[in-house]
């Protein structure tokens, strides 16, 4: 089976003014068909800068340095305007952070999420009004006619995502980037989206790239996990072995600092001391190294390797003992 | 939206409330008062007295400005004995030829300045941005009487192009001879098009750097989509509503411009009454002003809510 997207040795430049950011430094991750991969880390990451050169629509001054991202086998770094915007909207869709101003404010739902099949020309005016009312009725609108009708600041966070989801999903695309999609929406509504995500991947057969910075969505609704550090991928894994054996101490620190229903009411979460580093200053080999509650001399002498066990890789030189490597040790079995 | 648009009226009703008392106590004010404004210095104080008794001017300050409150919502705006006719009937004619030269000059300046706005918008911190926004605040910084001038050299005295001179006569004439319109529409428009240039450029800029536009984009729509889909329209609308906040600059162009064209029209009429100190013509004139200026706010509301559906709705 061919993978949906495979991203390789990706370098994001992002430019502004006088100074130059990495964003991304060297990412490689794939996606097979009809998967889940959660792309998480905190703020300023590289997350949304990963997602947005998948879609071809990285920020002024933002440009590939070097690596291939492919969808569906095709290479799209390169891609002259016009060709990327073919496959924009058609073959991948996007779903943004805030559905309060992913939307235009003065012109009606319906239209708006029609409005992809006209520009990839794929069904007249009313075809197309038609499939988008379907839509919005299969993502959980109710009387979605009518609501079509409406403009976006009528309806509440929840449904304008759902809208974004509808507008995202109408040429039925094979990849979807939904970039932090529940972030700014209160927890119940958050549930409700993510399974929105979850029962429209298990019937339109879609990959979908889930960028968030919260480990609770990943847990719960993706199939495999990339984690990133300061542009970099600190490890990489299926959702379940992740969860059953992180080794990166950054995978660690973040999964600390999610509370659980013991966190006592009002006891200060557990946070990762510190900010992700700035990255157009210096860095230090293992990006971590600085709020890295186990660096030792090494980890700010060399950079950490990527080694890989099975479809398990991470970068960190004093990784984390697993529940089977603390069995191995104490059977003082040679491993 | 109705509910919206009679709290609107209502309020402007009640400015030009205000405005008529305003203008009451500005022909109260007068030194003299209306008498010896129209009798002249020399008058006698006979003739006084029998000019104030004949006008009611003898009566209660309060008497008067209701009966002239009443006379002017009759449509009687008083008698210019310098022009020897009704202040109205003046009006009548002058009016629908300034609103005509005002009305056309600003569509004009607008009609250049959505596109110009747009390229600089698209433009923007490049040459072509920085060469439009230099001409166009020379153009708005320089005083009208002095484009006219130069209009008028170079394209009917030089090139013989159009005339210099505005036609005469009611409305009709003037319509029948629209070349005698170019240069006083050429000069409002030139002067007034930075202001509406500058607004289109940053309300695109703004716009364009919307979450919605990379929406757009997203779904695969080429730039002129997203402007003429997206863009222009969420743009434009601020743009509208400084159309009618910017009637009282307009109004003050056609003034002087109407007076470098000899235009017949209310800047000439107003002009002339200042020369000649026809009060009852300035007074009126003055009003219709301040009707124009509340009026071009409320447009400019109206505007705002019409194009912009959360405010259409907020206020439903
Ligand atoms: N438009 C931009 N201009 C300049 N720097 C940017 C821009 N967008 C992102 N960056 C920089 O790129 C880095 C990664 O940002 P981003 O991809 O948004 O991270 P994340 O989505 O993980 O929060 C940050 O250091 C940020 O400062
Ligand atoms: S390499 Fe060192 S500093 Fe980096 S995460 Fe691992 S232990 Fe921490
Ligand atoms: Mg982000």
């Amino acid at each position: 089976m061919a993978t949906m997207l495979e991203i390789s040795d990706l370098v994001v430049d992002i430019r502004s003014g006088r100074s130059t950011v990495r964003a991304v430094d060297g990412i490689s991750l794939t996606l097979d068909p009809g998967r889940t991969l959660g792309l998480v880390g905190e703020s300023g990451c590289g997350k949304s800068t990963t997602g947005l050169a998948v879609l071809g629509l990285l920020p002024a001054g933002g440009k590939v340095t070097r690596g291939s991202i492919r969808i569906d086998g095709h290479e799209i770094v390169g891609l002259r305007e016009a060709e990327a915007r073919a496959i924009r909207g058609r073959t991948v869709g996007v779903v943004f952070q805030d559905p309060m101003t992913a939307l235009n404010p003065t012109q009606r739902i319906g239209a708006q999420v029609a409005e992809p099949l006209l520009i990839h020309g794929m069904a007249n005016r009313s075809a197309a009004m038609k499939q988008a009312v379907d839509l919005l009725g299969e993502v959980g609108l109710s009387r979605p006619a009518a609501q079509a009708e409406r403009f976006p600041h009528e309806l509440s966070g929840g449904m304008r995502q759902r809208v974004m989801i509808a507008l995202a999903l109408i040429c039925g695309p094979k990849l979807l980037v939904a970039d932090e999609p529940t972030t700014a929406l209160d927890v119940t509504t958050q549930d409700q989206i993510l399974q929105l995500f979850d029962s429209l991947q298990q019937s339109r057969d879609m990959s979908i790239l889930l960028i968030t910075h919260d480990m609770g969505v990943v847990a719960g609704h993706t199939d495999e996990v990339a984690v990133m550090y300061a542009g970099r991928l600190a490890e990489l894994a299926t959702t379940h072995r992740l969860f059953g054996g992180y080794r990166h101490r950054y995978t660690e620190a973040l999964l600390e600092s999610i509370p659980t229903l013991d966190t006592p009411r009002g006891q200060r979460l557990a946070t990762i001391a510190g900010l992700p580093p700035n990255l157009g200053g210096q860095l230090a080999p293992c990006r971590f190294a600085p709020r890295c509650a186990h660096a030792e001399q090494v980890c700010f002498d060399v950079e950490p390797q990527w080694s890989e066990q099975g479809e398990h890789g991470y970068a960190c030189h004093l990784p984390r003992r697993t529940d089977a490597d603390l069995m191995t040790e104490s059977a003082g079995a040679p491993s | 939206m109705i509910a919206f648009l009679v709290r609107r009226l209502l309020q402007a009703v009640a400015v030009l409330f205000i405005v008529t008392i305003m203008v009451f106590i500005l022909i109260h004010r007068l030194p003299g008062g209306p008498a010896r404004a129209e009798l002249g210095v020399q008058a006698t104080p006979t003739a006084i007295a029998s000019f104030n008794q004949q006008h009611g001017f003898d009566k209660s300050l309060w008497t008067q400005y209701w009966t002239w409150l009443s006379e002017l919502l009759r449509g009687d705006l008083g008698y210019s004995f310098k022009e020897n006719s009704t202040v109205s009937a003046l009006l009548l004619d002058r009016l629908p030829k300034t609103a005509l030269l005002a009305g056309v000059s600003v569509l004009v300046a607008v009609l250049l300045a959505i596109p110009l706005g747009v390229v600089q918008a698209l433009r923007r911190n490049t040459i072509v941005d920085y060469v439009f926004t230099a001409v166009t605040f020379v153009l708005y910084s320089t005083p009208s009487f002095w484009l006219s001038l130069i209009l008028v050299l170079v394209f009917s005295v030089n090139l013989g192009w159009v005339p210099a001179q505005a036609p005469q006569g009611s409305i009709g004439a003037v319509l029948s001879q629209p070349s005698g319109l170019v240069l006083p529409v050429a000069t409002i428009a030139l002067i007034s098009v930075a202001l509406y240039s500058r607004y289109m450029r940053s309300s695109t800029i703004d716009n364009l750097t919307q979450d919605y536009v990379r929406t757009a984009r997203a779904k695969g729509a080429a730039i002129s989509r997203i402007l003429f889909r997206h863009v222009l329209r969420n743009a434009i609308s601020p743009v509208l509503t400084l159309l009618g906040l910017s009637l009282p600059f307009i109004l003050s162009g056609t003034l002087i411009t109407e007076r470098v064209f000899n235009y017949p029209g209310m800047g000439l009429l107003f002009y002339n009454a200042a020369v000649t100190q026809d009060y009852p013509v300035l007074l009126a004139v003055t009003l219709i002003v301040a009707v124009a200026t509340v009026a071009g706010s409320v447009f400019a509301d109206i505007c705002y809510a019409l194009l912009d559906p959360r405010v259409r709705y907020a206020h439903a």
